[in-house]
This record gives C-alpha cells, structure tokens and sequence, in this order.
C-alpha cells in the first residue's frame, strides 16, 4: 500500500501543481476596471455569435450592430429623430437629408453625402437580406457634402422609420470598396473595431473613438464576446467575466443570490397568414378564415411557451397602425364553429411548415383548430431553417406563420396584404383594403395619416387575412454590481440589443 | 518502413477523391436554396434567382462539380457566401483552436484511459476493476457538453480557478493558451478516455494471463516490471487503434465543448454554415475534417509499424 499511495502522490502533485499555476496565470485579457466617470471602463457584452458579415445590408443583430455602426436617424417617442441626419424632408417623390459635418468615420475618411450614396447603392444593389426595404429608391443625387435627395419611385412614408432600422447601418465607404468592411466593421460611432486586440472568433474589442461627434459614453470601450450556449453565458456573467448579455429563462436559477439582474422586452412579433385566398383557395372564405382565427387560445399558447405574449394586433398603441377597434379575434370555441359552419363546414386537410424555434408554437395552434373545428386538420413539417426560411411564404403551403419584422403599417401592409406583395402569392386584394391603403399613403404623415392607417390594419383584420398575433420576448441579464443603467433598447423589436449608450459603470 | 508509409500515402488519394465527391454530392442535395438564406423574409423569387446566378447556383450539377474540383487542384476550397472569404482562411483561422482542444481532450483521455484500464486489467474482477468499469461506463454515458457544464460551474463559477471564456491563441499568451485548455480538455477528455480505457483493460487482462506473464513471475521479475516493461508494451497495438477511433469521436464532440466554452473552433463555423448554407464552407470543412481523420489514421499506422515489426508490409 505504501508504495501504491506513493505512485499516486508522484503521478497526481505534478498535475495538481500544473493546474494551481495554470489556475494562477493571467489571461492577458483583463478588461481595466469601472471608475466612477467612467473613464476608460470596458463594457464587457455577449450576443452569441458573431455577424457572419459585417457589412451593411447583412444580416446582423442589434447588439453587435450598433457597437459599431450608427444610422442616419433614431428611434424617438413621436417617430424618428436625428442623428447623421440633422433634418429630413419627406415628400411623394423624394427624402432629402441634411447630414452633419463634423462626423469621422473610424479609419479616419469624413461622412457626407457621398457616404450614404455608396451605402444606399451598397445594400439597395446587393443581393442581401435589407436590399428589399430599400428599393422604392429609384436614384440617389448628392446635392452637396451635406445634402442628399433619395428619389422614390412611389410614396413611401415608411422611409424615414426605415432609416432608424438595422436596413441601413453607414459604414465608411472606404472600407466598403476594398471589402474589408466585412470582416472589420468601420462606422461612426463611439466604439471603433481594435482588430490589434481582438481575438479572432473568440472577442471583438472596440476601443474608444476620440473623433466621435456625440456625447461621450458610459463606457469608454466595448469588448463582445461570443458565448452562444446559455449555461455558458450565465457562468460567465456570474463569474464576473461578462457585464451583459442575451440570455434564456433556463438558466434564471443560476442567478439567484448574485448581483445577476434581468428584464425582457418584445422584440420579436409573429403572426398567422392565409396565404392561400385566391378563387378556389382552401382559405378563399373569410368566414373560414375567422373560424380558424377564433378557434386559436392565444393565451393557452402563452402558458405552454412560459415567454410569449398574446396580442390582439401586429402593431403596438401609439404606432401608426394600431387600432383600439381591433380584437384580435378572442378564442371561442362555439363562435369558430358558427363561422365555420357558415362557411360551409369544408373539410380541410393541408400541409404547413415550421422550424425548430417555432414549430412547437405552430403545432400546439394547429392542434387548437383541430379540436374546436373537426375536421381542419392542418399537417405541421419541421424544415430545417434554411429551407423553412425560403419556404414558408412562398406560396407553397397554403397558410404561414413566422416572425415579421414591419415597423410601420406602410410596410406592413407592402409586405403582405397589397395585391403585389411579396408575401401575398395569392395576388388578391379585396377593393376596401386597396381603397383604404391608396386614401392612407396619399395622406403622407399626420394625425389623418394616422387614422386613414388605423383603417387599413381594421380591414386586414376584419377580412381575417391574418391573426394568432404573438410576440416574443428577449431576456437580458446583467451584473449590477459592475452596470447600472440597463433598459429595454429604444429601437424596438430589434432581438439581442441593449441600450449602450445609456450604460454606465455601477457606483 | 518507407514501404508503410508510401503505401498509406497513395491509398490516401483515392479516399481523399471519394469523400470530395461525397462531401459535394451531400451539399448538392441539401434542401432549401443558399440564397433564400442569405435574403431571409424579404426575398422575393426574383431577388432569390438573381443572387442564386451571382453565386453560380443555377448552373447544371456537372458544371459545379466540375467548378469544384477545378478549385480543390489549385488548393482552394472556395469563397464563403456570406462574407467573400477565402474558405481555407477562415478555417486556417480557426483550426489552432480545434487542434489545441483535440490534443488537450487526447492528453487527458490517454491518461485517464490508460489508468483506468490498467488498475482494472492488471486484477480482473477485483474491486478496483468494478470501480474502473464503473467509471469508464458513466463516462461513456454521459454527454460531453453537461461534463463540460458542470467543470464551468465548478471551476469557473464557485472556484474562480479558470475563466468561461477560455481561448487565447498560444502566440498571444502561452500561459493563457495553456489556462484556458484546461476546463475544455479536462471535459473532452474524461468523455473521450472510456474507449481507450475498455481497450486497454482487455488488452492487460489478455496480456496478464498469458503464458509468458506467467514464466516471468516464475522467474522473479517484479510485477511493476512486468506490467509496464511487457505487458502494457504489448497491449500498445489495440490500444492505438483505440485512440485513432477516440480522435474521431473528439472531432465530434469538440464541436459541443466549443460552443459551451466559446472556443473559435471549427466546428462552430461548420455548424453555423449548415444552417445558413454557406456550401462553400460546409464542404471545406467536411473535407478538412475528413483530411484529419485520414491523418490520425496514417500517424497511427505508421506507429503500428515502428512498434510490430509484423504490422510492415514485405
């Protein structure tokens, strides 16, 4: 025995004292310490993973966009405000901007009206996933280093609401040309990309940008890293490693009794459409189409799913669109069966299509119409979510149902319900709903506007051409022992974000 | 020797030019269209068909296939769809990671495993063995990312020891790189040390009741003697192949500890390309993998020969 437990110690110090000093070792990545101004505190923030491309018009989250890369409004309380933009002139056949003239770009090339030219013709022309909002501009003219007109080939009152939105992210049209921008992102804001101490892959450091035009903020600079497992981001924030990050209800208990604080905010919105209403389409009856939207227990949904919020409409009181009139079609059993029979009593059987992250949802809606209804049996496929995110509205399937990302009712009713639409492959537009869209966007902006709106989601939603509104939330979770200040970010329905500006480091 | 190695070399060609053409046949037949992906919800038919002619989509089966392996013999993989670049840079990026995790998670699995099926296959059926058996079957049966998980909660959570987000590249700071291992390796490691330790407990208990075991306690030679200078020699082969086959299992399973440990590794940029459909990148990386599986395979042959003389060709 002697000599065994002899083998043991000699085989297991070295490796105990290997790990001790392993243990010990800097990481050579510390981020400094909070001050109480600030100072040169380092925010340190996930989002999981990290944009593929960098570029605008790319795909990309809040969170790690607006590190980078400003745009040329914001959101404010009574629509946008200015930022790159200092003035805007909305009218039917154009939106001219006046930019600001004390703005650098972070490799030092100075923003004007060339710059958002390139930006615009960047994201409009390429073939990426925002080159759609942007097409109603027909041309770009650069009136001078301040003055930009975007020609519009039809009234587009959603622009300005547009240019808020993660659509357009000003890049430095430098980094733009010789592609780089791809890889190391080059914007205006306070926090520009140090490629110098980043970690490919693993940790992206923006430092502080002495030429920003703003305010100072909280935190002089930001390093985000790429944590995508839940468990493993909640280690990180309550190991100190991370201030901030996106994270799941899953892990909620691993921060009891630490100084982990969290909050959600709707960020995502999803909504049920009837693709299929065509002449001689399986959901051509409104009737049917109520039926179905009735027979649907939102609420029941919510309780399964733990995170989600019912709604009566796709829109929020106080944005254009929104009407009190709307009720969004309240479960009740018996009245979907009067409307169903109204209809007919047709028998249905079709297929629709979901992905991993919203087929439960799908499935247990699906389920509800079936038991109220009968005999609509709606067959729910899984698709990966490459091939769900091609197909789902294509026409394919006769109904839908995935997130929507329209901010204002113009695109909302653009997107799906206009008889060109991209996502009404049925081409049908009933006259009342063309009537009202025609009276609203020639109403231009204004409390008229905004009613003639109102009127427009009353028709969608009367003619029952979509419903199940349901929103999804994004949860943050941060230390508060090392930030104060976290709030839901101002650019609504926008996932994985936080409003770092307002972030300071704790007291 | 040289014979070995040439033989194993030529017969790597053939398999590298069966799996290429595998690797595409597989991402040809993916469903769903790459650009469909890359417009997400505000595609329209037309702008899906114009970036699927942009990115060569729409030309026949023979003509990309052709495309590809034009590339495949200039030594390139491709561009990536989603950000222009060179699919061999962005792997080149993200191997160090890889390649330090598997060799972390082999050291700790070598280790464990051999300890395991040796205390266990020097005395069969003793308490020790059952404990060793125990052992090697709990962590075979327990995934790779909850050891993962449970090595953060502890040794990064409660003990402050090591840090959640652990990569640093050896070139920035060795001692980091070396800290940062640790955790991921450890969880790698203890899932991927049950095979070699179930090998190399039959191999020692076949080993320990041979006759020549027998003769050489008869003739004095101390056991510690006998276990490591001969029996444990001899029971190297099967063990070898053992752990060629635990390497490919690792591949597999490093791509769970990435993600739990945020490790820039190649099984995250691979498994993020399959949803996204970045074909030029799933095929690389199938193929890069597939070049280090043929690898391993050809290291371990060659170890073959230089320990059984037996194992070289005539």
């Amino acid at each position: 025995m002697p000599r065994t437990k002899a083998m043991i110690t000699r085989a297991v110090v070295p490796f105990a004292a290997a790990a001790l000093l392993l243990a010990g070792c800097s990481t050579g990545t510390a981020s400094p310490e909070p001050t109480d101004d600030g100072g040169d505190a380092t925010l340190r923030v996930n989002f999981g993973q990290f944009p593929e491309n960098w570029s605008p018009g790319q795909e990309m989250e809040g969170g790690p966009m607006r590190i980078a890369y400003e745009t040329l409004l914001i959101p404010g309380e009574n629509g946008p405000e200015a930022n790159l933009a200092t003035d805007w002139e909305l009218t039917a056949d154009s939106l001219t901007l006046t930019l600001r003239d004390d703005v650098t770009f972070h490799d030092g090339t100075a923003f004007d009206a060339e710059a958002v030219k390139a930006n615009i013709e960047l994201v409009k022309g390429g073939t990426t996933a925002y080159a759609g909002p942007l097409q109603a501009i027909e041309s770009v003219d650069v009136v001078d280093a301040t003055t930009v007109v975007l020609n519009l080939s039809s009234p587009t009152p959603s622009l300005p609401v547009t240019l808020t939105s993660r659509v357009l992210p000003i890049g430095s049209p430098a980094a733009i040309a010789d592609g780089s921008i791809a890889t190391a992102p080059v914007g205006t804001s306070p926090w520009a990309y140090d490629d110098a101490t980043s970690i490919v892959g693993t940790r992206m450091v923006f430092s502080e940008f002495a030429d920003y035009w703003g305010e100072k903020p909280g935190f002089a600079n930001i390093e985000l890293v790429s944590i995508t497992d839940p468990e493993a981001s909640a280690a990180a924030l309550v190991s100190g490693e991370i201030d901030v990050t996106d994270t799941e209800v899953d892990v909620f208990p691993r921060f009891e009794g630490t100084s982990i604080e969290t909050l959600a905010y709707p960020a995502i919105r999803n909504n049920l459409f009837f693709f299929d209403r065509g002449p001689g389409g399986v959901f051509e009856k409104k009737e049917l189409r109520q039926a179905v939207c009735t027979a649907i227990d939102l609420d029941q949904w919510a309780k399964i799913d733990g995170e989600g919020q019912p709604a009566t409409q796709h829109f929020v009181e106080g944005d254009q669109g929104y009407s009190a009139n709307i009720d969004g079609y309240p479960f009740d059993a018996a009245a979907a069966q009067k409307l169903y029979a109204a209809a007919g009593s047709p028998s249905v059987a079709v297929e629709m299509v979901g992905a991993p992250y919203n087929s439960r949802q799908i499935e247990i809606y699906m389920e509800q119409v079936r038991a109220a209804l009968g005999n609509v049996n709606v067959t729910v496929t899984q698709l990966p979510p490459p091939q769900y995110n091609g197909e789902w509205n294509s026409g394919k399937y006769p109904l839908g149902l995935s997130s929507n990302d329209e901010q204002t009712a113009f695109e909302w009713y653009s997107a799906w319900f206009a008889a060109g639409a991209p996502g009404n492959p049925s081409g049908v537009e009933s006259a009342a709903l063309k009537a009202a869209a025609d009276a609203a966007i020639a109403a231009g902006s204004g409390d008229e506007a905004d009613a003639l709106w109102a009127k427009v989601t009353e028709t969608i939603a009367d003619e029952a051409l979509t419903c199940a509104h349901a929103r999804g939330v994004e949860q943050l979770a941060w230390n508060s022992a090392t930030v104060s200040g976290v709030a839901a970010p101002a650019e609504r329905w926008e996932p994985k974000s936080v409003n770092y500006r307002d972030l300071t480091p704790a007291k | 020797m040289l014979k070995l190695i040439l033989t194993r070399l030529a017969l790597a060609v053939p398999q590298l030019l069966i799996l290429s053409f595998l690797v595409f046949l597989l991402t040809y037949l993916m469903p769903g269209s790459p650009a469909a992906a890359i417009l997400g919800y505000s595609a329209t038919p037309e702008s899906i068909a114009k970036l699927e002619a942009q990115l060569g989509l729409d030309r026949s089966f023979l003509e990309r296939l052709g495309e590809f392996y034009a590339q495949l013999f200039q030594g390139s993989l491709g561009t990536s769809f989603l950000n222009g670049r060179p699919v061999l840079d962005l792997y080149a990026e993200r191997l160090p990671a890889t390649l330090s995790l598997i060799v972390g998670g082999l050291l700790v699995a070598i280790l464990i495993g051999l300890t395991l099926g040796i205390i266990g296959g020097t005395k069969p059926g003793s308490v020790r063995d059952r404990i060793s058996t125990a052992i090697t079957s709990i962590s075979l049966a327990t995934p790779e990312f909850w050891i993962g998980i449970i090595l953060l909660l502890v040794f990064a959570v409660q003990l402050r020891l090591f840090p959640v987000v652990s990569y640093v590249p050896l070139h920035v700071d060795p001692a980091a790189w070396a800290r940062g291992l640790v955790l991921p390796s450890l969880a790698l490691g203890i899932a991927g040390a049950a095979l070699i330790a179930r090998q190399t407990r039959t191999a020692m208990a076949g080993a320990m009741s041979s006759r020549y075991v027998d003769s050489l306690t008869a003739a004095g030679v101390p056991r510690r003697r006998i276990i490591f200078r001969y029996a444990f020699k001899n029971s190297l082969v099967p063990v070898l192949a053992s752990t060629g086959l635990t390497v490919s299992i690792m591949l597999g399973a490093s791509f769970a500890i990435e993600k739990v440990f945020g490790f820039p590794g190649v099984g995250g940029l691979l498994l993020h390309s399959v949803t996204s459909k970045d074909l030029a990148i799933v095929q690389g990386g199938v193929l890069l993998i597939a070049i280090l599986i043929i690898l391993v395979n050809l290291i371990l042959d060659i170890s073959y020969g230089l320990i059984n003389p037996k194992a070289r060709p005539a």
